[in-house]
């Protein structure tokens, strides 16, 4: 029967609520399996686009070689995966703890009016050019970094990693890895704080009501029930840290060594892109080999994100029902 | 004859799970339907306020396609020569040079349009072989690999790479009086194994040189690497990006040393090295100091004159050239035929050196 009523003069007959219900559907489920796919074009297109050079030299050879002389046809990508996971991992360590704990506090401890102005703080954090972060690294953080290590290097130099052996200038893993933190902890920030709030309030009653003290609620029901948006939010980052490019380039010394220690210079992968496209014409295979070095970027990102899925599956079968 | 379904005349609340659902009557009708729940909002509102989205949307849709269709248009006018535009891309070190000329070329020729963007040396190479631009600016030799893809180079202006170091060096005075060797810098670039200032000026100070060479593949370091007889990628010392990096860089380190292009070494305006800046001398003939022959850093014109004759040593002093793909034809031969002629006269001004004459007409007998 058509809906007809005094203000809607148009009837809307069966089959156009039926089409249009349909084909909203079929539209969304276009758009969806389109963004699925994306990721799969994205890395089937740069598999093709390095084969020459996989082709060429066997992929061990490729991971596990540190000379990099693309003029004589060496390409071992050792040196840069090594400082891309040194750099990366020091700045999640610096970065993962503080944000962990600023969201908590911003999400169960602070007033609603400081939240208030602590969001839009953080989202501008996150709006800032790259490379506006990396003109302040090599302003603030490379000049800091400098003046500290001797100290650190006389003090805690036994320790493996802190040593200042290899230490010239502060273009190093640290000035990178602080930079990073910097970077990154906005994104995680936000999406813990959004991650917190979702639990729901009565989890958090029903706890304070059996006695817990407020501490023991977040620990071991709030945070409990929101790990996987936590790992998430701790995914985001890394892919983020991972892939940060101008920023890090500009502080980190571009040295193709693996690094021994954080206060050596380190060249991370999206370094080595951004350094290299433009000769990627000129010799033969560099552009294969760029290319594959985006690859192991992507390879490296998918490991990471199914990792933690399948130990936030392992951590949450054990404890969680 | 219609029914009229009960109205509510207040605002009901309605619990649902920790939402709270506020609903209002609806003066205009509401939909009938099985549920017989209002929807909440008078549906002539509703519809005005679809109406408005789609539209909204099909105007920006149509905006969006209009600016395709405009830029697409304007690109394939370009392709058209009768248009007539000249397009440069490629090194920094020649876009000073590329943008004068571009200047006079656009005024002596109206109709004609050049247009210069920068992104380094490879970007420029490969931007002209693979047609994007017309001329790429490259300030290195061209390789052999980019020759084989059709690339033919053609010297338009000459400009040099520099040592620099810190004017608060510790043995800055040494190293002003005796210079350095080219010895010394592929110990420092090349093999790593010059380590201390004392070392390198002859004298006891054992403060650490930190070595700078750029990140990014430019040409200035492949001269520099050429020099010193490898490649870029043989260069050792921290990276840092961009020719300005470098400079700023050694500014601000007392004990650094890098190398740099002339015109990001000297002030443009005052002719002088940078502030912070030293440009370190080269002991050419060897004999372990500075002559007066051997003195010409102090102003940026001294050093332009060493280099036209030769005094300084070439490489580090380097021709910059024009990529083109295959033999240029039309706008762009009379471009380059230009450059070659009428465009040496304006490289003093900003700050390069003109070909020699012999060179210059080897030069222009490419083009033919």
């Amino acid at each position: 029967m058509a809906l007809v009523s005094r203000t809607n003069p148009l009837p809307q007959t069966a089959l156009i609520r039926k089409a249009t219900d349909r084909g909203g559907y079929l539209v969304f489920r276009a758009v969806t399996i389109l963004l699925i796919v994306l990721p799969g074009i994205l890395a089937v297109s740069l598999l093709i686009r390095a084969r020459p050079i996989l082709a060429k030299v066997p992929i061990l050879d490729l991971l596990t070689s540190s000379n990099w002389h693309p003029a004589r046809g060496e390409f071992g990508f050792f040196a840069f995966i090594l400082g891309s996971a040194w750099v990366t991992i020091l700045a999640m360590v610096i970065a993962v703890p503080l944000c962990l704990l600023t969201a908590i506090y911003v999400s169960e401890y602070a007033s609603p009016a400081f939240a208030a102005v602590f969001k839009p703080v953080v989202d501008v954090l996150a709006g800032i050019p790259s490379i506006v972060y990396g003109l302040w690294g090599v302003l603030a953080i490379v000049p800091l970094v400098a003046g500290v290590a001797p100290a650190v290097g006389r003090y805690l130099g036994f320790v493996p990693g802190l040593s200042t052996e290899g230490f010239l200038t502060g273009d190093c893993v640290l000035s990178g890895a602080l930079v990073l933190a910097v970077m990154v902890a906005p994104v995680i920030i936000a999406v813990s704080v959004e991650v917190l709030n979702s639990v729901p309030l009565e989890l958090r009653e029903a706890a304070l009501s059996v006695g817990a003290t407020k501490w023991q609620t977040v620990k071991h029901v709030v945070v409990r029930k929101s790990l996987a948006g936590l790992v998430a939010a701790i995914g985001l980052g890394f892919a983020r840290a991972l892939g940060e490019t101008m920023a890090v380039l500009m502080v980190v010394g571009n040295v193709v060594n693996a690094p021994h220690s954080i206060f050596e210079p380190a060249y991370p992968l999206p370094a080595l892109i951004a350094n290299n496209y433009g000769e990627m014409m000129s010799v033969p295979l560099y552009d294969s080999a760029l290319l594959l070095a985006a690859l192991w970027l992507m390879l490296i990102v998918i490991l990471f994100n199914l990792g933690a899925r399948i130990g936030l599956r392992l951590v949450t079968a054990r404890f969680w029902r | 004859m219609s029914v009229r379904p009960p109205y509510f005349d207040s605002a009901v609340e309605r619990e649902n799970g920790s939402r709270r659902v506020l609903e209002c009557s609806a003066p205009g009708g509401t939909a009938q339907g099985a549920s017989g729940v209002t929807n909440g909002l008078p549906e002539r509102r509703n519809k005005v306020r679809r109406s408005i989205c789609l539209a909204g949307l099909v105007l920006s849709l149509l905006l969006g396609l209009v600016v395709l269709l405009l830029s697409a248009g304007q690109a394939a006018a370009q392709e058209r020569r009768e248009q007539g535009t000249i397009r440069l891309s490629g090194a920094w070190a020649l876009y000073p040079m590329a943008v004068k000329w571009a200047a006079v070329y656009e005024k002596d020729h109206p109709g004609v349009k050049v247009e210069v963007s920068a992104g380094g040396a490879g970007k420029g190479a490969a931007d002209a072989l693979s047609g994007l631009v017309d001329v790429g600016m490259v300030s290195r030799d061209i390789q052999p690999a980019e020759m084989d893809r059709g690339g033919l180079g053609i010297p338009v202006v000459k400009d040099a790479v520099v040592a620099v170091v810190n004017e608060a060096n510790p043995v800055l005075r040494e190293l002003l009086a005796k210079g350095m060797k080219r010895d010394a810098f592929v110990r420092l670039w090349m093999k790593g194994d010059l380590k201390k200032w004392g070392e390198a000026s002859g004298t006891a100070v054992a403060e650490p040189i930190h070595v700078f060479t750029r990140s990014d593949s430019c040409g200035a370091a492949e001269t520099w690497a050429q020099y010193l007889g490898g490649k870029q990628e043989d260069l050792k010392g921290v990276g840092i990006y961009g020719d300005p990096g470098i400079a700023e860089k050694v500014a601000g380190d007392k004990l650094g040393i890098g190398y740099n292009n002339l015109n990001f070494a000297y002030d443009p305006k005052t002719r002088k090295p940078i502030a912070g800046l030293v440009v370190v001398p080269i002991d050419v003939s060897d004999n372990g100091r500075i002559d007066g022959g051997e003195r010409f850093y102090d102003t940026k014109d001294e050093l332009l004159r060493a280099i036209a004759d030769g005094r300084y040593p070439s490489p580090p002093a380097r021709d910059l050239n024009f990529l083109t793909k295959g033999k240029p034809t039309g706008l762009v031969r009379d471009f380059v035929a230009w450059v070659l002629t009428e465009g040496q006269k304006y490289a003093d001004e900003v700050g390069y050196v003109p070909l020699a004459e012999a060179h210059r007409r080897e030069a222009l007998k490419k083009l033919e």
